[in-house]
């Protein structure tokens, strides 16, 4: 029988999927239902702001990049 | 079908069959769903069908497609059956037949020959001594609708000390608030992405978004969603410029009618009058011809205080005039007084100067990122960009710099790693054979987002159709 399971499909880069399972394990599998492909995975509906918002402070905190001046 | 029209589609077909049947009595509306709801290859079934005394098999229409064109015909006919305009009758198995929904049918017939004493095309007033001029209609359309506009965007960026977007009345600001248009945290506005959204579509989508807000609230109201909703597509096709009756209008539309014209959408000369005007927003709304245009605009420079006399005349015929330049080193130029534009452009801009005619700034990492995180998107930045483009930078092809193009999707891209589409995983297909079936048909669609034959799963957007398609096949069984 088949089965429809409602979710939030998450298309990414391999390098962002890998952060996003690892944030998945360290927080009890309460973010992904579903490891799709090497692109996307499946992810609760009400968790995918919070995702987000643990994904871009991860990314702050490992890539430091430099700040372009603007003046001029 | 044109991109503001599709909203109301998706709206439309999510209402329950009885409500599609009441609307459909209404010749307007009919008119008005076959003109502006339905895509090309659904119009002429409906053409073809509208005088048909029986039911037309479905290996009759098959006849008529080309065998590569079934995606095409897929989809025609899903739209037509989600908006009961067309209705499939199983007579044996294997035998199946589609008959146009009666109801629509005869109001379509009584629409184009004009037959019938329905008079939901609206009725002229007799009288009277004054009448509103269009271009007075126009101008008061422009002043609402854009009072509205600022009101959501002049908190936002701080501008919201001017004189403009002070006047919006109650109504209008619960509606903003209950579409998620704005969002008001210690009596301060703020927009949201709904909201920026909302903003950066042409005017005729923005009414649609708006009136479907307005619709889903109509219940609450105690409003019929029906009245409403045929009260809509008769607006559509009144003439500009012509004065109506209220007399003929149920107690729902009249109580409408108020709210309305506190969009500009109609016009009254007083809220007591007996009669009212449709102005350019509303005899817009079913065509695919443009609505009002809202650049250099005679009522936002007015409130601008720099308002001339040829502004105000020559405001409609120049109305698709374009202001703005950008240079390949990032640097806009926006040649306008309008607070309206001042304050969208501030929204992914870095405005630095501004003179009585003109703006400039940069278009900077920091101003786009910002943009971004508030929820307007690279693409509606550079769509925006595009459609009011001065008409020198028109010339062009592309119309922008590719640099500063490729720069602004970059750096949205910087900031937004992950792309989510809301929707259902479907898996656990019993055989290939019925899994390839229904990725082909969800494709057929456009409603399937991610597939993995490996593992016969997929993704869609959208689950009604295709259980319903699930169902209907295991009847077939």
């Amino acid at each position: 029988m088949v089965k429809a399971v409602k979710g939030t499909l998450v298309k990414c880069d391999a390098s962002i999927k890998a952060m996003l399972v690892k944030m998945d394990e360290d927080h009890n599998h309460e973010f992904i239902i579903e490891d799709l492909d090497e692109e996307h995975v499946l992810v609760k509906d009400s968790k995918l702001a919070e995702l987000k918002q643990r994904l871009q402070s991860m990314m702050k905190e490992r890539l430091k990049e430099p700040e372009s001046s603007d003046s001029d | 079908m044109s991109a503001s029209s599709s909203q109301a589609l998706e709206y439309l077909e999510l209402l329950p069959a009885q409500t599609h049947r009441k609307l459909y009595e209404q010749p307007s509306t009919a008119l008005a769903v076959f003109r502006c709801m339905l895509p090309h290859l659904a119009k002429t079934i409906v053409m073809a069908m509208l005088y048909m005394t029986s039911p037309f098999t479905a290996s009759d229409l098959d006849a008529w497609f080309r065998h590569d064109s079934k995606r095409e015909r897929d989809k025609a006919i899903s739209v037509l059956e989600q908006l009961h305009v067309v209705s499939a009758r199983q007579d044996t198995p294997k035998h199946i037949s589609y008959e146009l929904n009666k109801g629509f049918g005869r109001s379509l017939r009584q629409a184009l020959t004009g037959s019938g004493t329905h008079r939901s095309f609206g009725v002229p007033a007799q009288s009277t001594e004054e009448r509103a001029s269009i271009h007075f209609l126009d101008q008061y359309a422009q002043r609402q609708w854009e009072n509205m506009l600022f009101y959501m965007v002049g908190s936002t960026v701080g501008l919201a000390t001017a004189n403009l977007g002070l006047d919006v009345g109650e109504g209008t600001k619960t509606l903003l608030r209950s579409g998620d248009f704005v969002r008001v945290t210690h009596g301060r506005v703020s927009i949201t992405r709904t909201g920026f959204t909302f903003v950066l579509q042409e005017a005729n989508a923005q009414v649609w978004s708006l009136l479907i807000v307005y619709l889903k609230h109509a219940p609450q109201l105690g409003m019929s969603e029906t009245d409403v909703l045929s009260f809509l597509f008769m607006l559509g096709s009144l003439e500009l410029g012509q004065e109506y009756t209220i007399s003929t209008l149920s107690q729902t539309q009249v109580q409408m009618l108020e709210d309305l014209s506190a969009f500009g959408i109609v016009y009254r000369s007083s809220s007591t009058s007996s009669t009212f005007y449709p102005t350019r927003l509303a005899t817009t709304l079913t065509s695919e011809s443009g609505a009002l245009s809202f650049s250099s605009t005679a009522g936002t420079a007015e409130a601008g205080g720099s308002l001339s006399s040829s502004g105000t005349s020559g405001a409609r015929g120049s109305a698709s005039k374009g202001y703005i330049i950008i240079e390949t080193n990032y640097r806009l130029y926006a040649y306008t007084a309008s607070l309206l534009q001042i304050a969208v452009l501030s929204l992914f801009t870095n405005l630095t100067t501004r003179f009585p005619n003109l703006v400039s700034g940069k278009l900077t990492k920091q101003s786009i990122t910002r943009a971004v995180k508030l929820g307007i998107s690279s693409s509606q930045i550079l769509s925006y960009l595009t459609a009011n483009a001065h008409p020198q930078m028109q010339k062009n092809n592309p119309v922008l710099p590719p640099t500063v193009m490729d720069q602004i999707r970059l750096w949205e891209y910087e900031g937004e790693r992950v792309e989510p589409t809301n929707g259902y995983l479907m898996k656990e297909f019993a055989s290939d054979h019925e899994y390839k079936d229904l990725v082909a048909y969800a494709e057929s669609l456009g409603v399937l987002v991610w597939k993995n034959e490996g593992r016969r799963m997929l993704f869609v957007e959208r689950l009604e159709q295709i259980s319903l398609y699930l169902s209907k096949k295991k009847g077939e069984r």
